[in-house]
């Protein structure tokens, strides 16, 4: 069994000042323990996937299920499959911490001396033994961020969905958070990740789709990805000098991205290879290239690329 | 943990952080009671005659004071709506595994409570210090008109509470609708004398019916078959207000 099967997918938002299609027939599988990425620009359609899969709001039509349990039709066997960051920030602002951590693991059915023994070892991996008695709307909005996830590892759902959810974080808290999520998919735990940060994706992900106006562009493991941007490559080179005039007939070859720093270049390519490569040697007749290397895109390459051909 | 239980919890914890609040629910009745009480029995200087019962208006007010204080605690719990909503938690409570009707039902089970308090003080104050002789005997109807009542005013105010996304919106709805349930209800006067319309509307108000059903409780006026069909009409209305909540979070867009 999957843990989330989603099929044509569709949300329509209706309001005074229009009708907003804000899925327009998405459909996809997340086999279990697997940790997939839902990638797309500021209204892609990520949180309102998020929202229909955690039961906050209902497809237009299609269907979707989450461990065999269809979200329309049941809700609560869904919600008991799952644990959700919301893209937004939500504490219970006029709680301490630690009441934030014990009610989160009560409101999830979890006995008092569990949810204790639970929190624990959370407020140890996420340093917050100094502020448990602290009330959470003295805390800064990061730290707000850092409890909000912390609160899902209270449990142990087996799906874990997070949009976002580390937007805000400072890089070790972050990194500690990363590391966390692979552990537990190790162990079986299914993760959807929507994130804004490619790299995270990248360095997290199994399986990855790109959503742009509430449909997908692509999906597939990083290198399915890649190969959907053939002719697409980053070339980074290393000049003997910084030439007068380099900069300029670097321009000439056309590349969609280009970074010099002093004698090093880095560029992005659209197009043959082979061709290429012919005008780089000419260059190099005049400049001599001590350092070559060719590779394929980034993720955030490919989204870029997928995303302007939307366009 | 039971998930009524969690929500229950959750909104304890929520309200003793503002014990000035909770005194607040607590002292205002009690503040209606003894002036309006001592004010207007002075005014009017003698009894109402109640279904046929001359009683004092201290104690013809006392029925409305407690429906004015689960009317109060139910308003200002829906307004927990809104402190929700601006932390993010709302929708966050929307995915736990607790179905919508033991979120509202937990939701105003502490409060529920506040209002039995409120309502066991506003009677202490009636009987020992103002001489108002109620029916002991009918105390359990009384809670349990007052814990029911609570819990039906919650479920209309919370309609509005997850649906409007101002706050001004709902305070202006809900101000609105007070002084009009109030005013046009038995709280404050018997109805007899008032104009045809006058009593046709105040007899469709459920503030009517829970009035009518507290005095009963507290000093026995009313006749029976009345008051049985205001119960059940209360009941209902309870049930629909709820239905409509539930269907309200579920519409959460």
């Amino acid at each position: 069994m999957n843990a989330i099967e989603i099929d044509d997918l569709h949300k329509i938002y209706r309001s005074k000042t229009g009708t907003v299609h804000a899925l327009g027939g998405v459909s996809f599988q997340v086999p279990q323990g697997m940790i997939y990425g839902l990638l797309g620009p500021n209204g892609a359609g990520k949180s309102t996937l998020v929202r229909i899969l955690s039961t906050i709001t209902s497809p237009t039509s299609g269907r979707a299920t989450v461990l065999g349990c269809d979200v329309v039709r049941q809700p609560l066997a869904t919600r008991r499959q799952l644990v959700v960051v919301l893209q937004h920030t939500a504490s219970e602002n006029l709680l301490t911490v630690r009441d934030n951590l014990l009610i989160y693991a009560y409101l999830h059915g979890v006995g008092p001396s569990a949810a204790r023994q639970r929190m624990n070892s959370v407020v140890e991996e996420f340093e917050l033994g100094a502020l448990l008695r602290t009330t959470v709307q003295e805390l800064s909005d990061g730290t707000k961020r850092r409890i909000q996830v912390a609160k899902i590892f209270m449990l142990d759902s087996p799906l874990m969905i997070l949009d976002e959810a580390t937007t805000g974080m400072d890089p070790l808290m972050k990194r500690r958070v990363l590391d966390r999520l692979r552990a537990e998919a190790r162990k079986g735990r299914t993760i959807l990740l929507t994130t804004q940060v490619l790299s995270e994706a990248e360095e997290l992900c199994e399986s990855i789709m790109i959503l742009n106006k509430g449909r997908a562009m692509a999906s597939g493991t990083l290198q399915e990805l890649r190969a959907l941007s053939t002719q697409m490559f980053r070339v980074s080179l290393t000049f003997a000098d910084s030439a007068a005039g380099l900069v300029d007939r670097l321009q000439t070859l056309s590349p969609s991205d280009l970074q010099v720093n002093g004698r090093s270049v880095e560029m992005v390519f659209q197009g043959e290879e082979a061709s290429l490569l012919g005008k780089l040697a000419d260059i190099s007749r005049d400049v001599p290239i001590v350092q070559f290397e060719v590779r394929g895109p980034t993720l955030e390459e490919i989204f870029l690329s997928l995303v302007e051909k939307a366009k | 943990m039971n998930a009524i239980t969690a929500v229950f919890y959750r909104d304890y914890r929520q309200r003793i952080t503002n014990a000035g609040f909770l005194l607040w629910y607590l002292l205002v009745p009690l503040a209606y009671l003894l002036l309006f009480g001592l004010g207007f029995a002075l005014l009017l200087g003698g009894e109402l005659t109640v279904a046929v019962q001359h009683i004092g208006y201290t104690a013809f007010l006392l029925p409305g004071i407690l429906a004015m204080v689960t009317f109060t605690v139910a308003l200002n719990t829906s307004w927990g709506f809104f402190m929700d909503k601006d932390s993010g938690i709302f929708y966050e409570l929307l995915t736990f595994p607790i179905t919508r009707q033991q979120l509202l039902i937990g939701k105003i089970g502490f409060n529920v409570l506040v209002s039995v308090i409120g309502s066991l003080l506003a009677i202490a104050v009636a009987v020992f210090a103002m001489g108002v002789e109620i029916r002991f005997d009918l105390l359990p109807v009384t809670a349990l008109a007052v814990v029911g009542t609570t819990a039906g005013w919650f479920f209309l105010f919370g309609i509005f509470a997850i649906r409007l996304n101002r706050m001004d919106s709902f305070n202006t709805l809900t101000s609105a609708a007070y002084i009009l349930l109030m005013f046009l209800s038995t709280m404050f006067y018997p109805l007899d004398g008032l104009p045809a319309w006058f009593r046709a509307a105040s007899l469709l108000n459920p503030m009517t019916w829970q009035v009518d059903l507290l005095r009963f409780s507290l000093l026995g006026t009313g006749d029976p078959s009345v008051l049985v069909m205001e119960a059940v009409a209360f009941t209902i209305f309870s049930a629909i207000c709820l239905a409509l909540a539930v269907h309200a979070l579920n519409r959460v867009a």
